[in-house]
């Protein structure tokens, strides 16, 4: 059983289908990539699995339960957990305090006692806020409020706090967006060291010059629908793909 | 760059007038709280290490106020025989049943921002529920019987608007509490034989003693449970995920929290020192349970303006806020205006001050001013 099923998804709205009969598979412990030019749906796709949006038809399902209808925190606490292209950091809180919040648990009552007794309550044994922020480099702005942080910085805080939620499987969104070379080279190797910890993830570009090394199979979409899929190495190769970009004006992937 | 409406400029260039005009105060002030605040230190030291875990760290100057604030509140009929003139046991004793209410308040709408008008609703739940046991049921039956039940129909009403009403995001939530004291005044007057409509349940209701000095302190020693109880809430995680709420709620989705269930538990935590409050009214009053009294929508909007001038979000500043308002209009003003209602319109403009100068509060600009005086900068 694979880990993401979509099935046959669409999402119109209006007039206009975003997503136009997607289907395709997750394995445990794949990094995949979904590209395509802007506009191909590739963010509608992701905000369909995490409940932004609501279906038009097909299924969602995710380690074997259908979220298809699933409200967001609801498919978050299954084990999913999405990073935004948009930053959408709580600047009166610091990294310390963002981290935190997802960290919580869904609960009135357990949030209401003090963290001795909540971590003894919940058996927390995973990593705290500090582990996470190192994870991703942030260990030293434990107390910055993101409003003073680096854009970089920005991005990573949006991962450590995915990583807060202690997912199975991650949802990048341009994850590299706006970063240097350096910090996009960092950023990979970090990405890769999830997937050594056993970390599933998708990594959506609208380019695949950051993704050929970092990706084991990659999903080419375009308008909505599926182009091609496969290894890195053929999905360079194919002419359909090469087609859609051009014809997207990307000059090529 | 983008061009600002001259409402704006006039505001902005008010303020840097003013703290332009203020710099040398300001800066003589320091220079006579600087020793103080050194002189406090040790003290607030003592608390910071014990408490301040709990209840947030602050500087001595910052703890001397609060300690003066507190203790002054504390006090109030050992020191209130000072100025025969005022009625301060009273007028101080009825500030605390409204510094309940706004901080009732403040833990659901100042913290999730999502803005109650109906808060009144909840505490007239109360009020009219012992009005009503003491009309109909049994006149005989004392408060440690009616308390508990009326506090119980805050909570139930508390649910039943919370639940609908909190599903929706935005506006409607404020749109909903509005229609819910409209609402429930019109039940009033529809079943008026059984309400006795707008003159209210008029029936003598002992209060707990005829001793104003005990009387005061029947009313001081929940509220100070209640400003415990909240300001807990409040530093806790969940204070944070309300805030979260407020400043980012699809944020608050994306951690795994459910906004809405925090939303409404957060309500319906505030019915229950609604429900205190409005009980102790009725028994502070000991006088009519009537829609003007407990109910109507101004009571709901005065709730809000305490919470405004003292500083939204923030649970101490609503009960300082309480005892300042209630001090300015029933006392300090009188001794100007009397009864005219020019002493309710200085009042009305002193909260439009607040809200276009301070939005934060007056008491939150003190804060910041006493923490800022063993600083560098203000």
């Amino acid at each position: 059983m694979s880990l993401l099923e979509i099935e046959e998804l669409t999402r119109s709205f209006g007039g206009l289908v975003a997503v136009d009969n997607l289907s395709f598979e997750v394995e445990e412990g794949e990094i995949v990539g979904l590209i395509g030019p802007n506009g191909s749906g590739k963010t509608t796709v992701f905000n369909c699995v995490m409940g932004t949006y609501a279906v038009t038809s097909g299924r969602v399902r995710f380690d074997g339960e259908d979220v298809t209808d699933g409200d967001t925190h609801e498919v978050v606490n299954l084990g999913l957990a999405r990073v935004s292209q948009e930053s959408n950091p709580i600047d009166a809180f610091p990294v310390a305090g963002n981290i935190k919040l997802f960290a919580l648990p869904n609960s009135f009552l357990l949030c209401a006692m003090p963290d001795s007794i909540l971590a003894r309550l919940t058996d927390d044994e995973g990593p705290g806020v500090r582990e996470h922020a190192e994870r991703v480099g942030l260990g030293d702005k434990l107390e910055t409020t993101p409003d003073s942080l680096a854009h970089a910085d920005v991005r990573r805080l949006e991962i450590a706090k995915a990583l807060a939620t202690e997912p199975e499987m991650l949802l990048l969104d341009e994850p590299f967006a706006g970063m240097n070379q350096e910090e996009i080279r960092e950023l990979s190797e970090q990405i890769e060291g999830f997937r050594d910890a056993g970390m599933t993830m998708i990594v959506v570009d609208h380019n695949m010059r950051g993704l050929m090394q970092l990706v084991d199979r990659v999903i080419v979409i375009a308008s909505g629908q599926k182009l091609a899929e496969g290894p890195p190495a053929e999905i360079v190769e194919d002419d359909a793909v090469q087609e859609a970009y051009l014809a997207g004006e990307q000059g090529g992937i | 760059m983008r061009r600002r409406s001259a409402f704006v400029r006039l505001t902005r260039r008010t303020k840097a007038l003013l703290r332009r005009a203020l710099l040398p105060v300001w800066n003589a002030l320091r220079l006579v709280l600087g020793p103080v605040d050194r002189v406090l230190q040790p003290l607030a030291n003592g608390y910071n290490r014990s408490l301040g875990r709990h209840f947030g760290e602050m500087t001595g100057l910052q703890f001397g106020i609060l300690a003066l604030g507190f203790g002054g509140i504390a006090t109030v009929p050992f020191w209130s025989p000072l100025f025969p003139d005022m009625s301060l046991n009273s007028t101080l004793a009825l500030a605390a049943i409204w510094a309940i209410f706004a901080m009732s308040w403040d833990i659901q709408s100042g913290y999730t921002g999502y803005i109650s008008f109906g808060h009144s609703v909840l505490s007239g739940a109360a009020a009219y529920t012992i009005g009503l046991l003491l009309l109909h049921h049994d006149p005989s039956m004392g408060p440690a019987l009616t308390i508990p039940l009326g506090v119980l129909a805050a909570l139930v009403m508390g649910l039943v608007i919370a639940v609908p009403a909190l599903r929706l995001r935005g506006p409607y939530f404020s749109l909903i509490t509005l229609v819910g004291v409209l609402l429930f005044t019109n039940l009033v007057f529809a079943f008026s034989e059984w309400t006795q409509g707008e003159l209210g349940i008029n029936r003598p209701i002992d209060p707990f003693t005829y001793e104003p000095w005990l009387r005061y302190y029947y009313m001081v020693i929940p509220m100070f449970l209640i400003a415990i109880g909240l300001t807990y809430v409040a530093r806790s995680n969940v204070g944070m995920v309300l805030v979260a709420i407020r400043e980012n709620e699809t944020a608050v989705s994306d951690a795994g929290l459910d906004p809405t269930k925090f939303k409404v538990s957060s309500f319906v935590l505030s019915s229950i020192p609604m429900g205190i409050g409005g009980s102790l009214l009725v028994y502070f009053r000991g006088g009519p349970v009537s829609p003007s009294n407990v109910v109507e929508l101004q009571n709901s909007i005065e709730m809000i303006a305490i919470a405004v001038v003292g500083g939204m979000g923030s649970i101490v500043g609503p009960l300082f806020g309480a005892f300042l308002l209630f001090f300015l209009e029933e006392e300090l003003l009188r001794e100007f205006f009397e009864e005219s209602s020019i002493r309710t319109l200085v009042l009305w403009l002193l909260v439009l001050g607040v809200l276009v100068f301070a939005r934060n509060g007056v008491f939150r600009v003190l804060w910041h001013g006493l923490g800022a005086v063993g600083g560098d900068e203000e």
